[in-house]
């Protein structure tokens, strides 16, 4: 495969893991954030930093986990003081936060950014086929979360927490639940993301990155793992496919996130099922 | 004189946070909703204003355009999108908004051009007066002029005038109104035409200020918008112009003392999550959650 | 989970086949066939748009100009071009696509300094030279010696500046503005630490950020600094407001701007309070020079404004590999680096490009403008090569 190919191959694994962790936050748990590029972020810089001082790779995965969840725990404590549109709002304070923080320290790389941090030794195609392992393991893992307790409890607490909590679910616990297991794995996308470029500047972790995140949750289907995963892979492909389509980037996915909302607030996956119900009608 | 300088900025800065947020806290106050979007209004009625002044040689001309066309924008987002999202959770209406914006930011980008747009013919924006060593601008004199109008027109109308009363009535007990006879729908036209026009009034007069309307205006000031009405306290007009007026007083001596740390628009986000954290309800609201 | 209530699934059916489609439909757009291809990343969105766009139309000019020639080798010039976003990913992901499909040996790099930084490991790996039209990260060409770079460095900009202020202009002590993102603190480290030696005295250092356009705060802050003179570095869409708001506050000393100021646009905005106001690595427009008079005539009418030195810098770029693709007889990468390596004394459309050094960063002096009556005079240049000398490694 080519490199280019290796690298579209690379870009979508990460936005699959990014997406699918999401959706563990917004689509099961009904807690909607604005900011999971802050975490993706976090995870990037933790993974830098350690591959530049150690070179050790899973030492730099485990790092960015760790980050991605603890940052996540914190904001997670949030979302127990404030209603849900308030809790989107902090969520995009978090990730302004997180960008104007992080431009404004040397040890950070500042506004120039890493560089120069070593390779993972695994080569284009080695990093690729880890990242593609990685994101089928997040996908099983979601929907291994989805069909069990785990994954009733998110729903219930999402939909009704009163209702929730008289069927002796802890509301809180399994908020701080959600968040924690999402931004993991987004810390660990973010390692991804780091071993990939080698180079990492605060700007790819902007508000307007997570805004597509949350817009290949909603328009994959919130809540459905299938869904948002081929969402994200589309969402990916499509700028690649359609010469318009990256030009106008922020218009296209603007406009679906609004079309979606508005029209199909099921998304792909449910329309998909209804497409497969009717058929099975007939 | 460094310090009142500072002041002065801050001031006008409050100001037209004010009259840009009051906006956002109507609508809010009204729906529940978090109306982002207004970002993408307020834009608007700065491309508008700097478009017809251009095209018409007169910027009061720019202005009066501005306020007329952006209610009509405003109204058509509450009839497009908010309505049929009503009986959704809040969250929902208030993402489509944030897709709405990102979408109309690009849209400007593409219809105005990236480089933005600036008038042609504008002394106003370089005119300043020297006050007892005081510098203002004549800008900054009309944003503090107009807010004063706005919110004592605001305070007139829904005390005094009928339409004004039903408007408030409408907004704290909702039933009582409509059994009174005052349309709701009515109402929430009214809410967004108004709310969309001090929107473009704001977007006019940083038109002024900066000469300059860039793809971006809107994003910048969206955010400080969604802290001041938190500070302020949903839905109420008072607290918007007090934590607008703070929120500008802050940015103005702040950015000199903070701004090693954390650029500016951090600093607001900062105060925002502090407060929302330590008191839900902003300085004078009352509990929602 | 939210799960929605759906209106009408017929109405729901017809979004789902949309989207189908619209992912079948995009399939395949074969590349026009051409004769010697060279690539083009350009930042057409993000916040680099707006130079993005400048350097989009002036390579497309610069490319018709080579072909209304005839060429170059007999053959003609096409511009492969892909939106970098101005983002270390998408360099990266685009430098890829540039090498894999489209198999580009040569490459023009009119981005920002992150995208430039992000491809030049991988074009360096693949063999591909890459020319970067205006980016000014010093690990560019550190990448290797298919690098080449056509711009001042930040650090080398500011010591010109800080010579230009302090022997040319005489003044003492300065208050100084910068803008924080890579370019704006790189230029203002140069002048900051190349000062003293010009007998300047820095005496305030303030910044802003990239999207900032009120700077009420630091206004008040210079004003109560009294200095001799300003030395601010940003862009023009910052520029404008900045210097109109420290002009309006009544402060009547001289401010001196860094290279990104240089625009047209810059005057536009500012008005009447961007009188005298210096640029240094400003292009002197009043060069009695044909190439030079057609550009701009060509350029204005495409953009719809004139061109800047985002504009100049890009056209040059894509003429100087021309040239060297000419001069090496031959399109082959190591012949293209070499004849590159080898240029000595090439008019470039903002001046004599006198060669490149060891790391292939450009020797050039160092032009400075005024704005008087609204147009850009030229005000002197720095030609202390040996002081503005960019690093050899």
């Amino acid at each position: 495969m080519s490199a280019y190919g290796i690298s579209l191959v690379s870009i979508a694994g990460i936005n699959v893991i990014l997406a699918v962790s999401l959706n563990i936050i917004s689509g099961f748990c009904g807690q909607i954030s604005l900011g999971h590029a802050a975490f993706f972020g976090a995870g990037a810089y933790a993974a830098a930093l350690t591959m530049i001082a150690t070179a050790n790779v899973p030492l730099a995965l485990l790092a960015a986990l760790i980050m991605g969840c603890a940052l996540g725990i914190i904001v997670g404590f949030a979302s127990l003081r404030v209603r849900s549109d308030f809790l989107a709002v902090t969520t995009i304070g978090v990730n302004f936060l997180f960008v104007g923080f992080v431009r404004k320290q040397g040890w950070l790389g500042g506004e120039m950014g890493i560089s120069g941090i070593p390779a993972t030794g695994f080569g284009a195609t080695g990093n690729a086929i880890m990242i593609v392992a990685l994101a089928c393991m997040t996908i099983a893992f979601s929907l291994y979360m989805s069909r069990s307790w785990m994954g009733f409890a998110f729903r219930a607490v999402g939909e009704d927490e009163s209702a929730a909590a008289t069927l002796g679910i802890n509301a809180r616990a399994y908020k701080l639940a959600a968040f924690g297991i999402g931004t993991a794995l987004a810390g660990l996308a973010g390692a991804l993301y780091t071993f990939f470029t080698q180079f990492i500047t605060v700007d790819s972790f902007d508000f307007v990155f997570s805004v597509m995140l949350l817009a290949m949750v909603v328009i994959g289907g919130v809540g459905s793992t299938w869904g948002v995963a081929v969402a994200a892979v589309g969402l990916t492909l499509l700028p690649e496919a359609i010469r318009f389509v990256n030009d106008y980037r922020l218009l296209v996915f603007g406009g679906m996130l609004v079309l979606v909302i508005r029209l199909a607030p099921g998304g792909l996956a449910a329309l998909t099922r209804n497409l497969f119900a009717r058929g099975k009608r007939v | 004189m460094y310090y009142i300088d500072l002041a002065v900025t801050g001031v006008s800065f409050g100001c037209m946070y004010a009259i840009m947020a009051v906006g956002l806290t109507l609508v809010y106050g009204l729906l529940r909703i978090l109306h982002i979007a207004h970002a993408a209004v307020f834009a608007l009625g700065a491309y508008v204003t700097v478009l017809v002044a251009n095209a018409s040689g007169s910027i009061l001309g720019g202005l009066i355009a501005a306020i007329v066309i952006t209610p009509l924008f405003g109204m058509a987002i509450y009839r497009l999108l908010y309505e049929p999202l009503l009986k959704y959770r809040p969250d929902v209406p208030m993402v489509a908004s944030v897709g709405l914006l990102v979408l109309m930011q690009d849209a400007f980008r593409v219809l105005f051009g990236e480089q933005g747009v600036t008038f042609r013919q504008n002394s106003l924006s370089f005119t300043t007066f020297d006050i007892a060593g005081v510098n203002i601008s004549a800008v900054q004199i009309a944003i503090i002029v107009t807010t004063v109008v706005v919110f004592l027109g605001l305070h007139l109308f829904t005390t005094y005038t009928r339409i004004g009363v039903g408007w408030r009535a409408t907004v704290s007990r909702p039933q009582i109104a409509t059994s009174f006879g005052i349309d709701p729908i009515k109402v929430r036209y009214l809410n967004f035409a108004i709310g969309s026009a001090l929107a473009a009034v704001a977007g006019g007069l940083v038109a002024l200020l900066n000469n300059l309307v860039d793809p971006g205006i809107g994003f910048v000031v969206s955010y400080k918008a969604l802290a001041i009405i938190v500070l302020g306290g949903l839905g109420s007009v008072q607290g918007t112009l007090v934590a607008s007026l703070v929120l500008g007083l802050v940015e103005a001596y702040g950015t000199i003392f903070i701004g090693a740390w954390l650029d500016r628009d951090a600093i607001a986000f900062l105060a925002l999550i502090l407060l929302l954290m330590i008191r839900p309800q902003g300085f004078t609201g009352v509990r929602t959650a | 989970m939210l799960t929605y209530s759906l209106n009408s699934s017929s109405r729901g059916r017809k979004v789902l086949l949309g989207f189908a489609s619209l992912v079948l439909l995009g399939a395949a757009s074969m590349p026009a066939h051409a004769e010697i291809k060279i690539g083009f990343q350009v930042p057409q969105t993000g916040p680099a748009a707006t130079d993005g766009k400048s350097a989009q139309i002036a390579g497309e000019v610069a490319a018709d100009d080579i072909n209304a020639a005839g060429g170059v080798l007999g053959q003609k010039v096409q511009l492969v071009t892909y939106d970098d976003q101005a983002k270390s990913d998408q360099a990266m992901f685009t430098a890829n696509k540039l090498i894999g499909e489209d198999g580009v040996k040569l490459v023009v790099n009119a981005s920002y300094s992150a995208s430039g930084r992000a491809a030049a490991p991988v074009f360096q790996k693949a063999g591909v030279v890459m020319i970067s039209a205006y980016g000014v990260h010093p690990d560019i060409t550190r990448a290797g010696d298919y690098m080449f770079r056509l711009e001042h460095l930040g650090p080398p900009q500011g010591i010109a500046a800080a010579i230009y202020v302090g022997k040319k202009l005489g003044l003492k002590k300065i208050s100084t503005i910068t803008m924080d993102n890579d370019y704006g603190q790189a230029t203002m480290e140069g002048f900051t630490e190349a000062a003293p030696k010009y007998g300047i005295q820095v005496i305030n250092k303030y910044s802003y950020s990239l999207k900032d356009r009120q700077f009420g705060s630091i206004v008040a802050s210079v004003k109560r600094d009294n200095p001799d003179g300003i030395y601010a570095t940003g862009y023009f869409f910052t520029a404008g407001p900045l210097v109109a708001q420290l002009r309006a506050a009544g402060i009547t000393v001289p401010i001196i701007g860094s290279q990104a100021f240089d625009s047209a646009k810059f005057i536009e905005i500012a008005g009447p309070a961007a009188e005298g106001t210096y640029i240094i690595d400003s292009f002197d427009r009043d060069r009695k020079d044909e190439a030079l008079e057609k550009f701009f005539a060509e350029f204005k009418q495409r953009a719809g404004y004139p061109p800047e030195g985002v504009a100049t810098e890009t056209y040059s770029a894509v003429r100087l590999m021309a040239d060297a693709i000419k001069r090496a007889n031959s399109a082959e990468p190591d012949k293209v680096r070499d004849a590159l390596a080898a240029t000595k004394d090439y008019p470039l459309l903002e001046g004599k490009l006198i060669g490149f050094n060891k790391l292939h960063e450009m020797i050039m002096t160092v032009p400075v403008n005024v704005i008087k009556e609204g147009k850009f005079v030229p005000a002197g240049e720095v030609d202390d090569l040996d002081a503005i000398a960019p690093p050899e490694k």
